[in-house]
């Protein structure tokens, strides 16, 4: 995330920013590796979650088996827990995380 | 089992036994646990406790839809029409989706309920207790991936 700058580095413009604190922290939708779900499933579900192409969905799906995890969107709380909401009625291992 | 899309919605050719297998698979429902999957892994969300019975909340309550969809769907003799040699169900897509849905619940509980055992290690779990269980997640997965072939013809 961006830093906020003090008005000696950049006068004029700080104005317009709000300090870091005020700002609605974003929450990332992670969907984690599970030795369970067939990989076509996961790409279907995230084809019908996202309304992602299935390039898209296949990619994150192959993230998720390799790398034990993918990160699948960045929300508002309230939108990152509807996308949890809906990963976990298709029984996908997903959680919301808080982006540092 | 074949699935054949019509229109706007599909057709499960079933021969009796595949019928009568799907039916007994889907009475199981459901097999995850409540409370089984975390909202969050970190816990760095506001109220996470409240957060998190809120999830259960929404889960549980879809779950009590879902237990009565399924027993109105079990139980309508229109649901599966008589065709040489079996039935033909017809759903829509939406119907589809929840039927994945199920299936995933009873395949996903299913494995918990075998000790959440890595890729391969099912068999070593096996024992008279556990059987169900196993033949559960085997069933589930065989007819996910046949529904799931159906859905993605005609997906961008």
């Amino acid at each position: 995330m961006a830093e906020t700058v003090s008005p000696e580095q950049r006068p004029g413009i700080i104005e317009l920013e709000k300090p870091k604190e005020t700002l609605e922290p974003g929450y990332l939708v992670v969907c984690w590796n599970d030795p369970i779900n067939e990989m076509n499933y996961v790409t279907h579900v995230f084809q019908t979650v996202f309304g992602w192409q299935r390039q898209k969905a296949e990619f994150h799906m192959l993230q998720v088996h390799e790398q034990g995890k993918s990160v699948l969107t960045r929300e508002s709380l309230e939108k990152a827990e509807h996308y949890v909401h809906q990963l976990q009625k298709y029984s996908l291992h997903a959680t919301l995380e808080r982006d540092e | 089992m074949r699935v054949i899309r019509h229109g706007d919605s599909f057709l499960l050719y079933l021969v009796r036994q595949e019928k009568n297998l799907l039916f007994d698979l889907l009475k199981l429902y459901p097999q995850i646990p409540v409370g089984h999957f975390p909202l969050s892994k970190g816990g760095r969300v506001p109220e996470p406790e409240a957060n998190q019975r809120l999830l259960e909340e929404a889960l549980a309550e879809q779950r009590k839809a879902n237990k009565s969809q399924l027993q109105a769907f079990l139980s309508d003799p229109k649901r599966c029409e008589p065709t040489e040699p079996g039935f033909r169900l017809r759903l829509s897509e939406a119907e589809l989706e929840w039927l994945l849905q199920m299936l995933n619940d009873i395949r996903i509980g299913s494995w918990i309920r075998l000790g959440s055992p890595e890729e391969g290690q099912e068999m070593t779990r096996l024992e008279p207790r556990t059987m169900p269980f196993f033949w559960a997640m085997e069933l589930a997965g065989d007819i996910q991936i046949v529904l799931v072939r159906a859905l993605a013809r005609g997906k961008p």
